[in-house]
């Protein structure tokens, strides 16, 4: 129960939280603290190159909440689409920590994930479960362009941190009233609201559900070697149909 | 003696309150330690539910868990009392309280218990519950078992709140991946309907709006039940497009 949830009695704890919780105000600049910042002050004090929170969700695997950077959001993509990777095991898991995603044994466990994103200039990804009690509401990817560990004070911050998304996610949750979906506020809004109307396209052009709708998505940009968004942005835009027989145009 | 017994009793309390504890075990243990410490024969908690209805959530042993049923039944008994009043309730000899609790007397005797102590369960000026101490012999509870039976109650009642609090994080986590999954189904509702009723998003969207105004449903559950196929919305001009 301690590892990835750092004890909140432990005064050395209490003293770190404190730290990083200034770093983090003085990050909002005395604005509401959010996952943006959160993503931010874990990318300085973890030592990495770019962060980034996803939710799981029933209607989709992971939903992006916020990336620091285009890799980190490229990362997530490509999770995304090809549905493994240690951020998708860090989802049903504990934290996953890759030090180098070079090494034979990523390549055996995420055969196309690791060469995908050694290609995309990554070689190190943290990813770190973010938890409730027994819910699991997502997940925090670190990811790093040089070979190595994060050292242990490093990630003990970053998992200190990890559960201040939870907090801020759940606290802005609370806030502006979750299940009033009309009025929800445009800074937890949806990364990339095409993914899903491609989704509902494809599912009326197909007649299949939604969860195969996605998975035609992702299999269409995973053999063109295309983002995800971009594929969903020229099937709402109309510039691209999936045929029907499993073939593609 | 006590002193290092019950030092090691909240240590034990204090490591059991982590993220996934479970409350109804953790009181449990509570009665067990209740017992082994205080040389009393038996302990029970009686907590109020979210009605404020109270209820058995901890025995030491079955034949307390159905004598605190019993003062529930029948609505009497020095527990009840404890709980009304706030203030601890202690009958050193049952038998000389029959006048004051008849029923809860005799159900006592029958399951063997002479005396019996209630310490309340509070929280600030709220009463929450009892703690409820019971001996096969008559005898009253001295100063310095009393003070213990108290510390241990205040344990009892701090591993409740931190429950709770756990318990309603775990509702807004809940009520957190809901309303996005909402915003989701909303999402792929919009694209059903551009394809179906071959409309832009934004069309789509507005149609989708008019038509939870008009049936006076959620946004959420109109674009789930067009997500599932269970509804369907007209194009916008034309409400009937048959023949």
């Amino acid at each position: 129960m301690g590892k990835d949830n750092p004890g909140r009695g432990d005064p050395m704890t209490s003293d770190r939280r404190l730290r990083l919780w200034a770093v983090l105000v003085d990050a909002a600049q005395d604005g509401a603290v959010t996952v943006n910042h959160v993503c931010a002050t874990t990318v300085s004090v973890a030592g990495v190159d770019s962060a980034a929170v996803a939710v799981i969700l029933d209607a989709i695997p992971r939903e992006l909440m916020y990336a620091t950077d285009r890799r980190a959001s490229e990362l997530e993509d490509l999770t995304l689409t090809l549905g493994e990777g240690p951020c998708v095991d860090a989802t049903t898991g504990g934290p996953v920590l890759v030090a180098d995603l070079t090494a034979a044994e990523c390549r055996n466990r995420w055969p196309v994930f690791a060469p995908a994103a050694v290609l995309a200039g990554v070689r190190a990804v943290f990813a770190l479960p973010l938890r409730v009690g027994g819910i699991r509401l997502g997940v925090l990817d670190l990811y790093r362009d040089r070979v190595g560990d994060l050292g242990a004070e490093q990630l003990t911050d970053a998992l200190v941190l990890a559960d201040t998304a939870c907090a801020v996610l759940l606290d802005d949750a609370t806030r502006h009233g979750v299940d009033r979906d009309d009025h929800w506020p445009d800074r937890i809004g949806l990364q990339h609201p095409e993914v899903h109307q491609a989704t509902g396209m494809i599912m009326v052009q197909l007649r299949v559900p939604a969860a195969v709708a996605l998975l035609r998505l992702r299999a269409y940009a995973y053999s063109r070697d295309r983002r995800l968004r971009d594929v969903a942005a020229d099937v709402v835009a109309r510039r691209l149909r999936l045929l029907p027989t499993g073939t593609v145009d | 003696m006590a002193e290092t017994q019950l030092a090691d009793v909240f240590v034990e309390m204090a490591d059991t309150l982590v993220d996934d504890f479970d409350v109804i075990e953790f009181l449990h243990v509570l009665t067990e330690r209740c017992v082994e410490l205080l040389g009393v024969s038996a302990a029970g908690l009686l907590l109020t539910d979210q009605r404020d209805a109270l209820q058995v959530v901890a025995a030491s042993s079955e034949r307390t868990r159905l004598l605190e049923l019993f003062q529930l039944q029948t609505d009497q008994g020095p527990c009840l009392d404890c709980f009304h009043t706030g203030q601890p309730v202690s009958v050193a000899d049952l038998t000389l309280a029959a006048a004051r609790w008849p029923r809860f007397t005799a159900a006592a005797a029958e399951v063997g218990f002479a005396a019996v102590h209630a310490l309340p369960m509070r929280l600030r000026s709220e009463v929450i519950g009892a703690l409820n101490l019971f001996d096969v012999r008559p005898g009253p509870l001295d100063e310095g078992r009393l003070r213990i039976g108290q510390a241990l109650a205040d344990v009892a009642t701090i591993g409740l709140l931190q429950q709770r609090a756990i318990h309603r994080r775990d509702i807004l986590t809940e009520q957190l991946q809901t309303a996005l999954n909402s915003r989701v189904l909303i999402e792929q509702a919009k694209g059903v309907l551009a394809e179906r009723l071959q409309v832009d998003i934004a069309q789509a969207f507005a149609l989708l709006r008019d038509g939870a105004r008009s049936r006076n449903r959620r946004l959420s559950e109109l674009s789930q039940a067009i997500v599932d196929g269970s509804e369907q919305l007209a194009p916008a001009p034309v409400a009937d497009r048959r023949g």
